[in-house]
C-alpha cells in the first residue's frame, strides 16, 4: 500500500481539532479562569484575580446548605435508580434475542422521549385532576384529590425514571460476560438460587453497578429541567441556583465559581466510591 | 415466587413507559381540559397547534438546527474516524476521550462554557453560536457508530483497491464511505434526536425570538396546561420515531444488497 502523506493526516484531523479547541477547551478554560475574577459592573468581570468567590461559595452557610443538599438528592437518585434498575438488568441479560430488542426499545424509551415529552408526562399523571388522584379517589383511599406536582419526591421520581437506562445498561453488560458455568458450579454444590445470587452472581455485577451508579450520580447533580418543571419554586438545587446567578444577577464570575466547586465536589464523592468499592472489585476480580 | 417477580417487572416496565403512554393519549383528548383517561377522541388540539405560529416557527427551527447538525456532524465524524485511525496507539485515547468530552461533562457546564465564550467573541445569542453548541455536543454520538463501523471495515478491501490502480480519494468514495454507511445513518440518527431535544444548551444560548421546540414547549407549559402541549409533545417524538424508522428502513436496504 502506498504511503499515506503526513499532510493528508493532519488535514483529516484539522476540523475537529480546531472545532473542540474553539468551542470546547477555550470556553472551560475561561470559565475555570473567570472564576478566579473580581466582578464588575459594566464588563462580565473585573481585572483583577481574587479567591473571594470560592470563600463565599464554600463559607456562606446558604451555598454550603444547597451543595450538601444536592449532593445529598443525588446520593438518593443514584441508590433509588440502582434499586429499580438491578432487576430489569437481570431480566434484559436473561431475556431471549427474540425479545430483546422489544425489552431493550422499552428501557431506551425514556431517553427518546426528550426531557420536556417526558416531565409533561408525569406533570398530567400527578396533576389535580390526573388519573393517580383519581384511582385514589375510587378506592377510597383519600377524599380529597391531593396536590401532588411541585415537592422534591416528584422531582426524585422524574428523574430516577430517566436515569434507569443509565444504570441498566451497565449492569446488564456485566450480567451478561459472567460465565454461566460458575452459576452451574454454585448450584452443584449445593447452594440455593438466593445463595448463588447473593455470591457468585451479584458480586460479579458489581462492575456495571458502580459504572452505572457513578453515571447517574454525575446527571443527578446536574440535572436542571427536571427539578425546575417538577419542582417548580419549592425544590432549591445547585444547578438552578447557578443559573440564577448567571442569568438573574448576571454575577458570572461568582456563577462560574458555584459551578466549579458542584463539579469539584461531584469529583471528590465519585473519587471516595471507587476507592471505597476497590477491594471489593479487586476479589471479584481473582474470580473472572 | 416467579408470579411475584413477573408482577414486579411488569411494574417496572410500565413505569418506563407511562410519561410517553399519557401524553399520547391526553393528545386525542376530546374535552377541554387536560385529563387522563381522555373524554372522547378529537383532533382539534393537534389543529390548534398546527395553527400556532409560535410552535410552527419553533418546530421549523427545530428541523433545521437537527438536520444542519446531522449534516456537519456526519462530515466531522468520517473525518475524525480516519484522523483517529491514522493516529498511533499513544494518541488515540487521548484523541478519543477529546472527542467524547461533550458527551461525558455536564450539558450545563458546557452551556455556560459557551455562554460566556460566544459573548466574548461577540456572538452572544446569535444563531450561529446556537448552531454551533448543538454541533460541539450531537458529535460524540455520531464519532461512536462510526468509528465502531470503520472497525469492521476489512483493511485488505483498501489494499486491493489501491493496488487494483485507485487513488486514495477513489478508494474513500467508492470502498470506505459505503462501508461506512450503516454506522453513518446511526449517527445521523441519535444526532438528530439529541440535537432535536435538547433543552439546557437551547435554553442558555438561544437568539433572541428563536424558540425550539423543547422551548416552546416550555414557555408554553408554565402559562397553560391544555392538550396543545400534549400535541405539541406527541409531534416531536412523532418525528424522532419516523427518523428511527426511515434509517432502519434505509440502512435495511442496503444491507440487503
Amino acid at each position: 500500500m502506498r504511503k499515506t502523506p503526513l499532510w493528508s493526516t493532519w488535514l483529516l484531523g484539522a476540523p475537529v481539532l480546531v472545532l473542540l479547541f474553539v468551542f470546547l477547551v477555550l470556553p472551560y478554560g475561561e470559565m475555570v479562569a473567570m472564576s478566579f475574577r473580581t466582578p464588575a459592573t459594566s464588563a462580565p468581570y473585573g481585572n483583577a484575580w481574587t479567591f473571594a468567590h470560592y470563600l463565599k461559595a464554600l463559607g456562606d452557610p446558604f451555598y454550603l446548605g444547597v451543595l450538601g443538599y444536592t449532593l445529598a438528592v443525588g446520593t438518593l437518585i443514584a441508590v433509588l435508580t440502582l434499586i429499580l434498575s438491578y432487576p430489569i438488568a437481570l431480566h434484559l441479560a436473561r431475556v431471549g434475542d427474540r425479545w430483546y430488542l422489544l425489552f431493550y426499545a422499552c428501557v431506551v424509551s425514556p431517553l427518546l422521549v426528550g426531557v420536556l415529552v417526558r416531565n409533561f408526562g408525569w406533570m398530567i399523571v400527578l396533576s389535580f385532576s390526573g388519573p393517580l388522584n383519581q384511582i385514589l379517589l375510587a378506592l377510597g383511599l383519600i377524599e380529597q384529590p391531593l396536590r401532588l406536582l411541585f415537592n422534591l419526591p416528584v422531582v426524585v421520581l422524574g428523574l430516577v425514571h430517566v436515569f434507569v437506562p443509565f444504570m441498566v445498561l451497565p449492569i446488564t453488560n456485566a450480567l451478561r460476560n459472567i460465565d454461566p458455568a460458575l452459576e452451574e458450579a454454585s448450584h452443584s454444590l449445593g447452594a440455593t438460587r438466593w445463595e448463588t445470587f447473593c455470591r457468585v452472581t451479584l458480586p460479579l455485577s458489581l462492575p456495571g453497578v458502580l459504572a452505572g451508579v457513578t453515571l447517574v450520580f454525575a446527571l443527578a447533580i446536574s440535572a436542571f429541567v427536571t427539578p425546575a418543571l417538577l419542582g417548580g419554586q419549592n425544590v432549591v438545587l445547585m444547578p438552578s441556583i447557578v443559573i440564577q446567578q448567571l442569568i438573574g444577577a448576571f454575577a458570572w464570575p461568582f456563577g462560574a465559581a458555584l459551578a466549579m466547586a458542584l463539579s469539584l465536589a461531584m469529583l471528590i464523592e465519585i473519587g471516595v466510591l471507587t476507592l471505597a468499592m476497590r477491594p471489593l472489585l479487586r476479589r471479584v476480580a481473582r474470580w473472572s | 415466587m416467579r408470579c411475584l417477580w413477573s408482577v414486579l417487572l411488569a411494574l417496572l416496565y410500565t413505569f418506563l413507559l407511562l410519561p410517553l403512554i399519557v401524553v399520547v393519549l391526553a393528545s386525542v383528548s376530546g374535552g377541554q381540559v387536560l385529563r387522563f383517561p381522555p373524554e372522547g377522541f378529537s383532533l382539534k388540539w393537534y389543529a390548534r397547534f398546527f395553527s400556532d405560529e409560535t410552535f410552527i416557527s419553533a418546530l421549523l427551527l427545530s428541523l433545521r438546527l437537527a438536520l444542519v447538525s446531522a449534516l456537519v456532524v456526519s462530515v466531522l465524524a468520517v473525518t475524525s474516524a480516519l484522523f483517529y485511525r491514522r493516529l498511533s496507539a499513544r494518541w488515540r485515547g487521548p484523541f478519543r476521550i477529546l472527542v467524547l468530552l461533550p458527551m461525558l461533562l455536564p450539558e450545563i457546564l458546557t452551556a455556560i462554557g459557551l455562554l460566556f465564550f460566544l459573548y466574548h467573541l461577540g456572538l452572544g445569542s446569535s444563531m450561529f453560536g446556537l448552531q454551533v453548541s448543538h454541533i460541539v455536543v450531537t458529535l460524540p454520538f455520531s464519532f461512536l457508530a462510526v468509528t465502531a463501523a470503520l472497525q469492521q471495515v476489512d483493511l485488505t478491501l483498501e489494499e486491493a483497491s489501491s493496488s487494483l490502480g485507485a487513488g486514495a480519494l477513489e478508494t474513500f468514495w467508492r470502498v470506505v464511505l459505503p462501508l461506512l454507511r450503516p454506522g453513518l445513518f446511526t449517527g445521523a440518527l441519535f444526532t438528530f434526536i439529541v440535537s432535536f431535544d435538547m433543552f439546557t444548551m437551547s435554553f442558555l444560548l438561544k437568539p433572541i425570538g428563536g424558540n425550539t421546540l423543547p422551548l416552546a414547549l416550555f414557555d408554553y407549559l408554565k402559562y397553560d396546561f391544555d392538550p396543545t402541549a400534549a400535541a405539541a409533545a406527541t409531534v416531536s417524538v412523532v418525528f424522532a420515531l419516523v427518523v428511527v424508522f426511515v434509517v432502519e428502513r434505509t440502512v435495511g436496504l442496503r444491507r440487503a444488497f
